[in-house]
């Protein structure tokens, strides 16, 4: 059984993003094939067109050099095109044998042979007959990938796979893989995990923003080469005056940040410690999911954890929630501006109010000052050149930049002592990137703090004093910014070891 | 094929006037039902709509039913706005009616003008409490509110049931589930001789103008608005969630604890099993259909009570039994719902594409 698959000039342009800028990729049976990209260049996008979730504005998709059409989930099964989600779809109260009989038409006899068969080939130990919620992470992935080899697939797309499993689990799963590919299943494997690449894939397209940048054998890779595609390598921006700072007064200091989530789509931090001085901006790379999300929600009090210390000018301020904090200068853009650091349906001045601690008076004796709240509102549009005057208008209305400009700005305006950032220009264009880079520069240089939390690399090199790596859920040692090149940080993101 | 869209700005008149359109709906779906049933529409939605509010004592019945809907429903929108789905109102209505009338048979032949105070404010004090357990087990227990809730209400419903047979049933009342009458200074004064419209009205309106006063000018309803748009957002923005759940859990059960004060010390007088004709289920279409709106809900409370006035005239006069109110009440919310999926949404029909074929 031979099958080839072949993307040819997709396209798929959601409002302000494109997700996917005419791609074009091969795959032939008999191989493993990595997609490999950061949140958001375009991967899942061509994963959900693929199998029917979404349509593709423009280009097709060939199976065995015919043209199908994936209008819905339903059509990729009939192509033969299985897929199992990073998060699972079943039904944690029914059995394994309830769930996998759902959606099969066959009698039940004969489909718990035909499981039966599968499990003994693959040498899968599952229960059929106990509820779900009973089954350890990597098993519920065994039940979806059984649910996709009851219908005999051509092609198998695994998206993130490995996001909830222990590495033995992760091991499993890889020889199952294997053993799939030499049965003559065409496999895609979606990841940005670089290790995983390198141990399990053939080949390897990698994709940013929304294009494919690279496809090549992964004999010829390295992590650092795969992670330097991954985020790109023009380094010809012109980087900030680095300063020394040794003598400047410490501003903040973390020690032993430990968070352990109940959640498995969490990642866990270990044994966190940095300190930042007045006026430095420290940077923190890695590849998205390594705990940079947990990391920034510690950092602004959404999430309190126990038995850290969080020293902020010489204040303990752990225990504080982001109001308290933000009674101590400190401010926070998170990564999410769309639906968390404002809301879409607010109008801007309310969205200006969010940032409210006593010393705003925004809220006097518990009431609104709506007056104070506008005027203010009206500085920050014309100070950050928001391109409308108008307050009374819904945040929905502003473009990505301008948004972005709003909710810095808002931080910005009451001079706070220490920014921490998250992905601040992501999704924005070329404008609107260099004038919140401009914006982060100004406030180093007015002596006031900042941690910049990114995933873009050339943003990290161009506004760090110091540079460190989070992956998963550890930091590197922090360097000076002169001394990492985005070779170095390639290394540490993939997570390998630099001398 | 048929393709459905969020539609990206929603005129703000248009979002107040679709309860309107749900109205208008409700009394053609209403018209075809009595139609189907074997009388004349319009006669019958008259002796539905018109027939009952078309003298004095109608137009007090009508605000009799009104005061304790629109002061559930008012509470209610502190929950749902916030995205907390107490469906219990109907348990803190009896909750409060149980602790009021406790304190009234308690002061059984006191007299004095402190004696109806301390009851409506311990039935007030009753409907919170109850309305706290939901928020308590929700904040500190990750439990469901809505199960809670609505469970609660069968307790309270099932604790009335015991009080008035057992305990609390009157000791000269030949068995009868119910509690002795109130004395006269446990009772809401009436307004007006012969009509049973009572002093709870202003209740009401006072806790009407207090929300929107709390919703629109204050932190707490920036902070209930913020949470219930974006919980995200509510957490980066540093507010206390698990504070704000009880508080606005308290406010709901308050004011729908009132509300079952109003009705034992107002209209009827004692307590017995069937306090409230489920005003505190009702409320919650009340509240939605007045788009969770101070100023709307009181405008809602007048249409839905209608209902409840209406379906007792059809009773008499068509000899249609009265769940014909409940019926009503069911299409004004089907189609409140239907109408704002296409506010919201927008369906397109694409041509099929020739390939498609």
């Amino acid at each position: 059984m031979n099958t080839k698959l072949k993307v040819s000039e997709i396209s798929k342009i959601y409002p302000g993003c494109i997700a996917n800028d005419k791609v074009s990729l091969e795959f032939g049976s008999g191989k493993i094939y990595a997609l490999l990209g950061e949140n958001g260049a375009g991967k899942s996008t061509l994963v959900k067109i693929l199998s029917g979730v979404v349509k593709p504005d423009e280009g097709e998709v060939f199976l065995n050099n015919e043209s199908i059409k994936l209008n819905s989930p339903l059509d990729a099964k009939k192509n033969n095109i299985g897929m199992v989600f990073q998060h699972f779809n079943l039904f944690e109260t029914l059995s394994v044998f309830e769930n996998l009989s759902i959606d099969s038409d066959k009698k039940d006899e004969e489909l718990r042979a035909l499981i039966k068969d599968i499990l003994k080939k693959y040498n899968f130990k599952i229960d059929l007959d106990i509820p779900v919620l009973n089954l350890s992470a990597g098993q519920k992935q065994k039940v979806e990938i059984i649910r996709c080899l009851i219908r005999n697939p051509k092609v198998l797309i695994m998206d993130e796979p490995t996001s909830v499993l222990t590495e033995q689990e992760t091991d499993d799963l890889f020889i199952s893989l294997k053993q799939f590919s030499k049965d003559g299943i065409l496999i895609i494997y979606i990841t940005h995990k670089l290790k995983e690449v390198l141990s399990l894939c053939d080949e390897v397209a990698v994709m940013r923003k929304g294009k494919v940048v690279s496809v090549s054998n992964t004999i010829d890779e390295k992590i650092e080469s795969l992670a330097n595609k991954m985020v790109g390598e023009n380094l010809n921006t012109i980087k900030k005056k680095i300063n020394n700072f040794k003598n400047s007064e410490e501003i903040l200091k973390i020690s032993n940040l430990n968070f352990k989530s109940d959640d498995p789509y969490e990642t866990n931090l270990n044994n966190l410690n940095l300190s930042l001085k007045k006026g430095e901006c420290l940077g923190i790379a890695g590849i998205s999911g390594n705990g940079q999300n947990e990391l920034f929600q510690i950092l602004s009090g959404e999430i309190i954890t126990e038995g850290t210390s969080i020293m902020f000018r010489n204040k303990e301020i752990s225990k504080l929630n982001p109001r308290e904090r933000r009674e101590y200068l400190m401010a926070f853009s998170p990564e999410d501006r769309i639906s968390q650091a404002a809301v879409p349906e607010l109008k801007i001045y309310e969205n200006v109010a969010l940032n409210n601690f006593k010393s705003s008076n925004f809220f006097e004796k518990g009431l609104v000052n709506e007056k104070k709240i506008k005027e203010h509102s009206k500085k920050i549009l014309s100070n950050f050149s928001v391109n409308t005057d108008n307050v009374e208008l819904k945040s929905q209305f502003l473009s990505g930049g301008n948004l972005q400009k709003l909710i810095i700005g808002r931080e910005l305006i009451t001079s706070p002592e220490l920014l921490v950032c998250f992905n601040p220009t992501w999704g924005l264009d070329v404008g609107a990137i260099n004038y919140i880079h401009e914006t982060l520069i100004q406030i180093n240089e007015h002596g006031k703090s900042s941690i910049l939390i990114s995933t873009d690399n050339d943003e990290l090199l161009k506004l760090s004093d110091r540079i460190c790596v989070i992956y998963k859920g550890k930091l590197s040692k922090i360097m000076n910014a002169d001394t990492v090149t985005a070779e170095k940080l390639g290394i540490l993101m993939g997570g390998g070891s630099i001398d | 094929m048929i393709k459905i869209e969020k539609r990206n700005d929603v005129s703000r008149s248009i979002y107040f006037l679709t309860p309107i359109l749900a109205i208008f709906l409700t009394l053609i779906g209403g018209g075809i039902i009595f139609y189907i049933l074997g009388f004349s529409p319009i006669e019958a939605l008259k002796f539905f709509f018109i027939t009952p509010i078309s003298d004095l004592y109608g137009l007090s019945e009508l605000l009799v039913k009104a005061t304790p809907l629109c002061l559930i429903a008012i509470g209610l929108s502190f929950c749902f706005k916030s995205n907390n789905w107490n469906i219990g109102a109907e348990g803190q209505l009896i909750f409060g009616g149980i602790v009021g009338g406790g304190v009234a048979l308690l002061f059984y032949n006191h007299d004095g003008y402190y004696v109806l105070p301390i009851i409506i404010l311990s039935g007030a004090v009753g409907g919170m409490l109850f309305a706290m357990i939901p928020a308590i087990l929700k904040t500190y227990f990750n439990t469901n509110e809505i199960l809670v809730s609505l469970m609660l209400v069968y307790v309270a419903k099932l604790l009335l049931d015991y009080l008035v047979v057992g305990p609390w049933s009157n000791p000269e009342g030949f068995n009868f589930p119910e509690t002795r009458q109130f004395s006269e200074s446990a009772r809401m004064p009436i307004l007006f001789d012969g009509l049973r419209i009572h002093a709870g009205i202003f209740i009401t309106l006072i806790t009407v103008f207090l929300s929107w006063l709390i919703l629109y000018k204050t932190y707490l309803g920036f902070q209930i608005k913020v949470s219930g748009l974006s919980l995200k957002t509510a957490k980066y923005a540093g507010f206390k969630g698990k504070t704000m759940i009880i508080i606005v859990f308290m406010i709901s059960g308050a004011c729908a604890g009132l509300a079952g004060v109003g009705e034992i010390t107002g209209p009827i007088g004692q307590l017995h099993r069937n306090i409230s004709p489920d005003y505190g289920f009702t409320a919650i279409i009340v509240a939605f259909l007045g788009r969770l709106n101070p100023v709307g809900i009181i405008f809602a409370s007048l249409v839905v009570a209608l209902t409840y006035l209406g379906a007792e005239t059809a009773q008499i006069f068509l000899q249609v039994p009265k769940y014909t109110g409940q019926v009503f009440q069911g299409m004004i919310l089907f189609f409140l719902l239907g109408s704002d999926y296409l506010l919201f949404f927008k369906i397109k029909f694409l041509g099929l594409r020739k390939n498609e074929l």
